[in-house]
């Protein structure tokens, strides 16, 4: 399949939805096409809805500089000014625009949005009530007159180094192999949640939706792009075993995190980190408790949990027996993953999601804007759109060099001729690989221990000749594992050039335990070296802005 | 870990397979839906888009 477009959206998750139907409205006349891994109706990280948006500025209420400031306390300064003061400056809007599309923000008894406090300096978490958000936004992208192209995974964006004419894959049932040709592409499929290995074991048991296995990641950086971000490897406290999320749901409802001692932890705005303090320094298990909510608060959480994000958290419970009235929930350590979205990592991307490749746009989780979460998705989703509607005006096609094309279909071609008998099922290589992530990329990190992940990986990409892929949605796999890869490279890079400690336990050295702010109040970024092909680190300056 | 197919219900319409987010369930000689791919993340898309309730999901051992 060969396609040419105006503007091409690469993941039509949250920020690529949006982006797809901003495009049509920008200018009705071009053509807008969404290249989609699953199916755009119920794909991305919120297939089955969102239960709050994370960072709305209420007029008259909150700031986009009182924003800024929870923003630096949050990233501990690791954040540029003016992409994060344009999310907050354009969330209200974006919740405005969800409202016309009859998404529901509840309101109190006084008709005000109800807004929860999760952020250091002020209410910027406003109640949703959607678990139909993705079929709207599919739907939205339907009547928009969007061509999308389900059960497409992207395997290289077309570029000469300079600049990005498209992208390649092949569709995960049929094989079949595609070329889009497009005046703008925009990146919005994800982070890497299969990074380390769940406690579980189960390679698919991960918070984030494992869809994302830092295909976005690998293409920028394969492409030229820089990404940043790449240290700070993050977790978080979530139900034990099957790492589905209530945090934000439960404690911003009066529930309260206990220790095995019996003391209740400082939460301050809900600090991930100092829950998961408490269970390195070996006063874990901990506990949520509910038991002295009132009947009514129990009944509006569960109807939440329920019905919103990961449902399935209600045949969980009940095959263990609890209830919330009673029983106490047990937080264990999620896998470690890398986000732009819960995270700080991802593309380099100023305030108008450019990359530093020429035509290629990032937006949400993929894209470093630390810790956007949905509003982030959304209001970079709409950006994305509007300047690569721009820039589509403005510029041809472009002359491809038809080598990369006949390169790529040949190379995904001999995948599946040469690896029909492989001896190493793609599961088993992808544990050995998210063990070996565990073993040595994850905190508590050192420099020995880090090289170690070094040494491992040439081995594991030669070994990948010996995967077994029998189709193509194992080939789509097999390709994955190459994302993680990637995605696991840069990140060994960035904790190796990082030589402090920062942002809490997500970026520990044990050979550098301190946080040293006179040197290393800056990004670490990283990028294919022209020459030498290897990953290149390069320190920048943190781009400041506003008051501090 | 099975899907759980009510036979009697199922009509074999596939909405099953189009939305499953990791795309592993397909449809047996029969018609009905079994996850070919052993991939679960549980997301409950098919049981919750399923137009005849005919679907239940189960938890993996390794996570229940």
């Amino acid at each position: 399949m060969i396609l040419e477009t105006d503007v091409l959206v690469i993941g039509g998750g949250s920020a690529g939805a949006m982006a797809a139907i901003v495009a049509k409205e920008q200018n009705p006349e071009i053509d807008v096409t969404v290249l989609e891994k699953g199916e755009i109706s119920r794909s991305g990280s919120i297939a089955l809805g969102m239960d709050a948006l994370n960072i709305v500025v209420l007029p008259g209420i909150t700031t986009p500089e009182l924003y800024m400031k929870s923003a630096r306390i949050a990233t501990e300064g690791i954040v540029d000014y003016k992409p994060s003061y344009v999310m907050a400056e354009r969330s209200y809007s974006i919740l405005k625009r969800l409202e016309g599309w009859g998404i529901r923000f509840p309101r109190d008894d006084e008709n005000k949005y109800i807004s929860l406090q999760v952020h250091a300096k002020g209410s910027f978490l406003l109640e949703m009530d959607s678990p139909e958000l993705k079929l709207v936004l599919a739907e939205k992208v339907k009547e928009a007159g969007v061509r999308v192209v389900n059960r497409t995974i992207v395997t290289r964006l077309l570029t000469d180094g300079e600049q990005v004419y498209g992208a390649m894959g092949f569709n995960i049932r049929t094989g079949e192999f595609v070329v889009c040709k497009a005046k703008a592409t925009i990146l919005a499929n994800g982070g890497c949640a299969r990074f380390s290995l769940p406690n579980s074991g189960y390679l698919y048991g991960t918070f984030d939706y494992p869809g994302n296995a830092g295909d976005g990641y690998s293409l920028a950086y394969r492409a030229g792009a820089q990404l940043t971000g790449f240290e700070f490897t993050q977790c978080s406290p979530l139900i034990k075993d099957i790492n589905c999320p209530l945090l934000y749901i439960t404690l911003t409802r009066g529930a309260e995190v206990v220790n095995a001692l019996g003391e209740t932890i400082d939460l301050e705005y809900v600090s991930t980190q100092n829950m998961l303090k408490e269970l390195r320094e070996g006063k874990g298990p901990i506990f949520i408790k509910m038991n002295h909510l009132p009947e009514e608060r129990i009944q509006d959480i569960e109807r939440i949990l329920f019905t919103t994000e990961r449902p399935i958290q209600k045949k969980f419970w009940e095959n263990r027996g609890i209830d919330f009235r009673e029983g106490l929930i047990e937080l264990g350590e999620t896998e470690y993953q890398l986000c732009g979205g819960h995270g700080l990592t991802g593309i380099v991307v100023n305030e108008k999601t450019e990359t530093t490749l020429k035509g290629l746009y990032a937006a949400g989780d993929v894209a470093c804007v630390p810790l956007q979460h949905l509003t982030g998705a959304f209001v970079f989703g709409e950006v994305a759109a509007e300047e690569a509607v721009k820039f589509a005006s403005n510029n041809d096609l472009g002359e491809v060099d038809q080598n990369l094309i006949k390169n790529e279909e040949q190379r995904l071609l001999n995948v599946m001729d040469n690896n029909k008998s492989g001896s190493i099922s793609v599961q088993d290589f992808e544990y050995k690989v998210r063990r070996t992530i565990s073993d040595y990329a994850i905190p508590p990190k050192n420099e020995i221990k880090l090289k170690r992940f070094l040494w491992w990986l040439p081995r594991f990409r030669d070994d990948m000749k010996d995967i077994q892929v029998t189709d193509h949605h194992e080939l789509s796999r097999y390709e994955e594992i190459q994302f993680i890869l990637d995605s696991a490279e840069l990140s060994v890079h960035a904790s190796l050039a990082r030589e402090e400690s920062r942002w809490g336990w997500f970026h520990h050295r044990t050979d550098y335990p301190e946080k040293d702010d006179a040197n290393w109040l800056k990004h670490v970024v990283l990028e294919k070296g022209l020459k030498s092909g290897e990953v290149q680190t390069l320190l920048v300056d943190i781009e400041n802005g506003g008051e501090h | 870990m099975p899907l759980i197919v009510d036979e009697d219900l199922c009509t074999s319409c596939g909405v099953c397979v189009d939305r499953c987010t990791m795309d592993i369930i397909r449809l047996n000689d029969d018609g009905f839906p079994y996850k070919k791919y052993d991939e679960c993340w549980y997301c409950g898309v098919c049981e919750e888009d399923c137009p005849e309730n005919a679907l239940i999901i189960d938890l993996p051992f390794q996570v229940k």
